[in-house]
C-alpha cells in the first residue's frame, strides 16, 4: 500500500524518584531525544529527526512514551536513545534513561502491547476482571 | 486545518489514548486524557498523591482502560460493518449499509431455525413435506397453503411417463377433511339435503356406506339441487362396528370448497354449538415406558462420547416446538361443533391427516415395497403405547393378520387399475424408515396372481379413525436423530434394527383412486392409491417412498393428470360453483397484471385479434346469447303448420323468462347421464384424432323436435367437451371454439391437409380514443363514450342491466370506463361474445395442451348446449361434431373434433 511508513517505539522512562515523572511533558522528551541524536549522529542525524518524528503519547503517571520515527531511519535514531541520561523540564534536570519495550508498525500494536504489559502490574483480581474484556 | 478537518480529526481520535501530563502553568490548559483519573489542577497535591502505591496502581489501571478502549474501538470514520473483524464482513453490507450482519451458524441452530420456520408459516400453512419441496420446487402461495407448483428441474415428460408406466407421488395434505359423527340415519337424512338422487349415487350408496369404497359426489347448497352447486367432494364411511348405529364419516374437500361447505354442513346438521378444544393435549409420558422396559431406554445409560446436552434433556426442553397440523389457527378456535337436537358432531380435521397420492399403474408395487405390515410384540408388556395394548387383544390381532394378508396379495397384481375403483384397505405398518434402502431403487412389480377380489368389509377398518390412537402415534414418534443414534449402535452397520422399537407402528388407510373413467380410450389411465397417515409422520413416509424411484409432481402435474383423464379439475373447471367463480376472478386479475407488465407496444392487441375476453370466459353472457339466438332462429325456420304449436310453447317460455330474473347458467355434469349420452351420440363420437367412429347404442337421431325438447330442459346449460385437433396446433386456455361455415367444411372435405380458415383482422376503435385521451385528458374525461354495439339485443340487454345499477352515477361511470381503457382489451360491457367474429363462438377452452398420449393437441372446455345443438343440426353426418378452435393470440382457425365423453 502507498502510505508513509513509520515505526512506533513504546518506551518507558525510568527515574529513581517516581514523583519527578509528573513534571514530564512531551516537548521536553522531544528536545531530549533530538539532542541525543544530534550528539551521536551529527547533522545528518539531526536532520533525520526533524522529519516526522513526534511523541505520540506520554503518560506522566506511569512514564510510558510512544515515539514515532520514520521507517527509513528508525534504527539509526533508536541507537541514540540509550545516550539519554537526563531530561530537562520546567527548569529541572531529571536524571533518567529510556527503556524500549516494544517496536510496532502501528500505534495500535503498541497500544495492545502496553495493555498487555500493564495488566501484569496490576493485582490478580483486576487482572481477572479485565480478562473478561479480552480483545 | 479547516474547521471541518479538525472536527473530523477529533472524531477520529476520540478513542485514541491521549497523553496524560500536567500543564506547566495553571492558566495554560493542555490536553488532558480520558483516563478516568480526574486530574485536579493543583499540581502539588498530585505530587503528594503520586507517592502512594494505590495511586500508582490506579494510574496503571486508568492507562489500561484507555489502552483497552483504543484497541477495541476502531477509529470512527468507518461504517458499522467496517468495524467488524474481517472474517465476519459480508460483501452485501458494503452495498446496503442498513443491512446488519448476523451469524449464519447461530441462525441455523435447530431451535432458532424452528422459531423462524414457525414465524414464516403463520400466514400460509406449510405441509409436512414443505422443506423437502421448497428445495426442489417452485413454491406458490395458494388457498392459504405453501404448495409446490412444478419442479425446478426438467422432468415434464419423465413425470408423464411415470404416471403412465410407473408411479408419480403427490402431497395432497392440503385437502381438508371434515369428520361427521352421529347415528347413521340421522347423518344420511341431514346429508341428503346436499345431494340429489337424480345426480347419481349419493352419500347413501350401499357400497360406500358399508365402508368398502370411497365415494365421490357433487355437493349442492341445501335443498337447491340443480341451481347452486358447491363442488365435488369425496367421502369415506368408517365400517360399522358390531351392534352400534353410531357412524363416522370423512368428507374430503378442496380448501377453496371448505369455506362454503362447512357452514352448509353446520346448517343441515344443526350443529351450532362450538365445542372448545381441550386446554392441553394429553401427552403420553415416555418416562413411564422407560421404567417398564429398561432394554429400550438408551437415555438411561450414559455412553461415553455422547453429548452432555442430551443428558440434560429433561431440565430444559427444546426451545421451540415444531408446529404439527394447522399453524395458522389460534389454539382457541373451535374445530368441533355439536348438535343438541340430533347428536351429530362435526370435527374439522384439516391438517390432522396426511394424504399422499400415488398415481400410476405401479403404485401398488411402490406401496408394497415401502410398507411392511406391523410386526407383533410381546403381549406381557404393558405400556401406554397403543400397539402393545392392541397386541393383547386377540380379535384385533386376527383382523390385523387378515389385513396384512390382503396387503401381501397386492404384490401379485399387474396394474393398479385392476382393482375396483375406490377400494379401501386399512392397515397397520412398521415405521418405513427402518427399511429404508441405502440407495434409491426402482420398485419393480412381480406378478403372481391376476385378480384381487374386493376387500372384505372388516378389513377396511383402521385405527386411524380413532382420535386417541392418532394422537398417541403422533406424540410418540421417534425423532430422526434418535433413530440415527439407534442405527449407529447396531452391531453390523446397515442391518435392520431389532427388536423394532415399539413406537414404530402406524395405522394407515389405503384408498384406491380410479383413473380415467370416461371415454373409450386409455380407460383407467392414471389410477392410483391414496395413502392416509396420522399427522407428524409425513416425512417419515415421504422419504422411503421417494427412495423407491417414484417421481414427484406438484400442482402443475395434478392439472395435467386431470387433463389426461379428461376430468374437470377443481376449482378451475367448475365455473358454476362459488369456488370456481372466485378462481376465475383471481385468474383474470393475475393474467391482466401480467399483461400490463409488458410495455404497451409489446402487448398483444386482442381487439385486433377479435378476442373479446382473453383473460376470462363470460359463460353467463354466452349462455344467454345462445338461448336468444336459438329461440329466434327456430321461430324463423318453422313452417306455419308447426308454428302454432311452437309459438304457444315459445310464448309460455318467454313468459317464464320474462317473469323470472335471468337464470344462472348451469353445467351438465356426468351425473345427468341420460342427457349427456344423448348429446354424446349426436356428436358422433370418434377416436381422439377423429379417424374411427366408435360404436354407439341405439339412440334417436338429432332432429328439430328432439332438439327443442332437449333445449326446453337445458337451454341455459354448458357441457363439458373433450376437443382434439385434427391437424397441427396447440390449444391454449381461453381459446375459442367456433362453428365452421359450410364453406369451411367443404374446403376441409376437399383437402384434408388444409390448415383452416383465417379470421380477418379487426379494427381497434379504442386505440384512437386512448390516443385522444393522452393528448387532451380533460376533454376525454368529459366526453361521453358511446360503446359500440355491433349487434343488437344482447348488448342492449346487458347495457340496460348495467344502467340499472349505474343510473345514479351515470356520467361518472362513463368517464371511469374511458379512463380504464387498456390498449388491446375490450372495456366493459363486452360486445356480443357469440357473434363477434366471422365464425360464431360456442364456447371456450379451459385447459389445453399437446397431449402426449394422443400425439396431437387436445383441450378440455365448455360449450353452450344451445349453440352446440344448433350447430349439430345444421351439419351433415360426415362432419358432425367438427368445430374450429382459435387461440386468443392467433387469427388462424384450426379444425377440431369434439367428443362428449360419458
Amino acid at each position: 500500500m502507498v502510505r508513509l511508513k513509520s515505526r512506533y517505539l513504546l518506551c518507558e522512562v525510568n527515574v529513581s524518584d517516581r514523583s519527578q515523572l509528573l513534571l514530564l511533558d512531551d516537548r521536553a522528551i522531544m528536545v531530549a531525544v533530538k539532542a541525543a541524536v544530534a550528539r551521536t549522529h551529527g547533522d545528518y542525524g539531526a536532520a533525520m529527526c526533524s522529519i516526522r518524528f513526534c511523541v505520540k503519547y506520554l503518560n506522566a503517571h506511569t512514564g510510558i512514551v510512544f515515539l514515532r520515527f520514520p521507517k527509513r531511519c528508525y534504527k539509526l535514531l533508536w541507537s541514540a536513545l540509550p545516550f539519554i541520561t537526563s531530561i530537562e523540564t520546567r527548569g529541572q534536570k531529571i536524571p533518567c534513561f529510556l527503556n524500549c519495550l516494544h517496536v510496532g508498525v502501528k500505534l495500535r500494536v503498541c497500544t495492545k502491547a502496553q495493555y498487555k504489559g500493564n495488566t501484569n502490574y496490576l493485582q490478580p483480581k483486576t487482572n481477572k476482571q479485565l480478562k473478561k474484556h479480552e480483545v | 486545518m479547516s474547521a471541518a478537518k479538525v472536527k473530523m480529526r477529533e472524531k477520529k481520535m476520540r478513542n485514541q489514548p491521549a497523553s496524560v501530563q500536567y500543564p506547566s502553568s495553571s492558566s495554560n490548559v493542555e490536553r488532558v486524557g480520558n483516563t478516568g483519573y480526574n486530574p485536579v489542577n493543583d499540581f502539588h497535591l498530585h505530587l503528594y498523591l503520586a507517592h502512594s502505591a494505590g495511586a500508582f496502581a490506579r494510574a496503571r489501571a486508568a492507562e489500561v482502560s484507555a489502552m483497552l478502549k483504543a484497541v477495541r474501538k476502531t477509529t470512527s470514520s468507518s461504517r458499522v460493518f467496517e468495524a467488524l473483524p474481517k472474517h465476519m464482513r459480508r460483501r452485501a453490507m458494503s452495498h446496503n449499509t442498513k443491512r446488519t450482519w448476523d451469524i449464519r451458524k447461530a441462525r441455523r441452530r435447530h431451535g432458532n431455525l424452528l422459531l423462524e420456520f414457525n414465524r414464516r408459516q403463520r400466514k400460509n400453512i406449510w405441509l409436512e413435506t414443505h422443506i423437502w419441496h421448497a428445495k426442489r420446487f417452485h413454491m406458490v402461495k395458494k388457498w392459504g397453503y405453501c404448495l409446490g407448483d412444478r419442479p425446478t428441474y426438467k422432468c415434464y415428460r419423465a413425470c408423464y411417463r411415470a404416471m403412465s408406466s410407473h408411479c408419480l407421488l403427490q402431497d395432497l395434505s392440503y385437502y381438508c377433511c371434515i369428520e361427521l359423527q352421529g347415528d347413521e340415519d340421522k347423518l344420511l337424512a341431514a346429508l341428503s339435503q346436499l345431494t340429489s338422487k337424480e345426480a347419481g349415487p349419493t352419500f347413501a350408496a350401499a357400497l360406500c356406506l358399508s365402508g368398502r369404497r370411497q365415494g365421490s359426489v357433487m355437493v349442492y347448497r341445501a335443498g337447491r339441487y340443480p341451481s347452486q352447486p358447491l363442488g365435488p367432494v369425496t367421502f369415506l364411511w368408517r365400517p360399522r362396528t358390531q351392534g352400534s348405529a353410531h357412524r363416522q364419516l370423512w368428507i374430503w374437500a378442496h380448501p377453496t370448497l371448505k369455506q362454503d361447505l362447512l357452514p352448509e354442513l353446520q346448517t343441515v346438521c344443526q350443529c351450532c354449538e362450538a365445542v372448545l378444544p381441550p386446554a392441553a393435549p394429553v401427552v403420553v409420558n415416555l418416562t413411564l415406558e422407560a421404567e417398564s422396559e429398561p432394554e429400550n431406554t438408551p437415555e438411561a445409560k450414559p455412553v461415553p462420547g455422547t453429548k452432555r446436552k442430551r443428558s440434560r434433556k429433561d431440565a430444559t426442553g427444546p426451545p421451540a416446538k415444531k408446529i404439527l397440523g394447522d399453524g395458522t389457527r389460534l389454539p382457541s378456535t373451535p374445530v368441533s361443533w355439536r348438535s343438541s337436537s340430533n347428536g351429530i358432531v362435526i370435527n374439522d380435521l384439516t391438517m390432522e391427516i396426511v394424504r399422499y397420492r400415488l398415481i400410476g399403474p405401479q403404485s401398488h408395487s411402490v406401496l408394497v415395497d415401502t410398507l411392511e405390515a406391523a410386526t407383533g410384540c410381546d403381549k406381557s408388556q404393558t405400556c401406554s403405547l397403543w400397539w402393545p395394548q392392541h397386541c393383547s387383544d386377540e380379535a384385533k390381532m386376527t383382523l390385523h393378520q387378515q389385513q396384512a394378508d390382503i396387503f401381501n396379495i397386492l404384490k401379485g397384481i399387474y396394474s393398479t387399475a385392476e382393482l375396483p375403483s375406490g377400494t379401501v384397505l386399512g392397515l397397520t405398518v412398521d415405521d418405513p424408515r427402518l427399511t429404508l434402502p441405502r440407495k434409491r431403487v426402482k420398485a419393480l412389480p412381480c406378478v403372481k396372481q391376476l385378480m384381487l377380489e374386493g376387500v372384505p368389509e372388516p378389513c377396511c377398518q383402521s385405527f386411524i379413525w380413532e382420535q386417541s390412537v392418532r394422537d398417541n402415534v403422533t406424540d410418540n414418534k421417534i425423532s430422526e436423530q434418535e433413530l440415527n443414534r439407534m442405527r449407529s449402535e447396531v452391531l453390523v452397520p446397515g442391518s435392520r434394527l431389532s427388536p423394532t422399537p415399539l413406537q414404530g407402528r402406524v395405522p394407515i388407510l389405503l384408498v384406491h383412486q380410479p383413473g380415467k373413467q370416461v371415454g373409450h380410450e386409455m380407460s383407467s389411465w392414471g389410477a392410483g392409491w391414496d395413502l392416509l397417515l396420522p399427522k407428524g409422520w409425513g416425512m417419515a413416509f415421504w422419504i422411503p417412498l421417494v427412495y423407491r424411484g417414484v417421481r414427484i409432481g406438484g400442482l402443475n402435474m395434478s392439472r395435467k393428470h386431470s387433463q389426461n383423464k379428461a376430468a374437470p379439475h377443481f376449482p378451475r373447471d367448475y365455473p358454476d360453483c362459488p369456488a370456481g367463480m372466485r378462481f376465475q376472478e383471481e385468474q383474470e386479475a393475475e393474467l391482466l397484471d401480467k399483461f400490463k407488465r409488458h410495455p404497451p407496444a409489446k402487448r398483444t392487441n386482442y381487439i385486433k385479434h377479435g378476442c373479446v375476453a382473453p383473460f376470462r370466459c363470460p359463460w353467463q353472457q354466452l349462455a344467454e346469447e345462445w338461448e336468444i339466438i336459438v329461440r329466434e332462429g327456430s321461430s324463423q325456420t318453422r313452417t306455419t303448420a308447426q308454428a302454432d304449436a311452437v309459438t304457444e310453447e315459445r310464448t309460455s317460455q318467454q313468459a317464464i323468462s320474462i317473469t323470472k330474473p335471468p337464470s344462472r347458467f348451469t353445467v351438465l355434469r356426468c351425473m345427468n347421464r341420460k342427457a349427456l349420452k344423448l348429446l354424446s351420440a349426436w356428436c358422433r363420437p370418434t377416436t381422439s384424432k377423429g379417424q374411427r367412429p366408435c360404436r354407439v347404442g341405439e339412440l334417436p337421431p338429432i332432429s328439430c323436435e328432439a332438439m327443442t325438447s332437449f333445449l326446453s330442459a337445458h337451454a341455459m346449460s354448458l357441457v363439458w367437451v373433450h376437443v382434439s385437433l385434427l391437424s397441427k396446433g396447440k390449444p391454449e386456455y381461453h381459446a375459442m371454439l367456433c362453428v365452421p361455415t359450410p364453406e369451411d367444411l367443404k374446403a376441409l372435405g376437399n383437402r384434408q391437409g388444409t390448415g383452416g380458415p383465417q379470421e380477418p383482422p379487426h379494427r381497434d376503435h379504442f386505440k384512437s380514443r386512448i390516443k385522444h385521451r393522452k393528448k387532451d385528458p380533460k376533454k376525454a374525461a368529459t366526453s361521453s363514450v358511446t360503446p359500440n354495439k355491433p349487434d343488437g339485443k344482447k348488448t342492449d340487454l346487458i347495457f340496460a342491466s348495467d344502467l340499472d345499477t349505474n343510473t345514479s352515477k351515470d356520467p361518472k361511470s362513463f368517464s371511469e370506463s374511458s379512463s380504464d381503457l387498456v390498449l388491446g382489451l375490450w372495456p366493459d360491457p363486452l360486445p356480443s361474445v357469440a357473434s363477434h367474429c366471422s365464425r360464431v363462438t360456442v364456447g371456450w377452452v379451459t385447459q389445453g395442451d399437446f397431449s402426449m398420449s394422443a400425439g396431437c393437441g387436445e383441450a378440455l372446455g365448455f360449450v353452450s348446449v344451445a349453440g352446440l345443438l344448433n350447430t349439430l343440426l345444421n351439419q351433415t353426418s360426415e362432419h358432425k361434431g367438427k368445430l374450429l378452435l382459435r387461440n386468443p393470440t392467433s387469427l388462424h382457425y384450426r379444425f377440431a373434433k369434439i367428443n362428449i365423453e360419458v
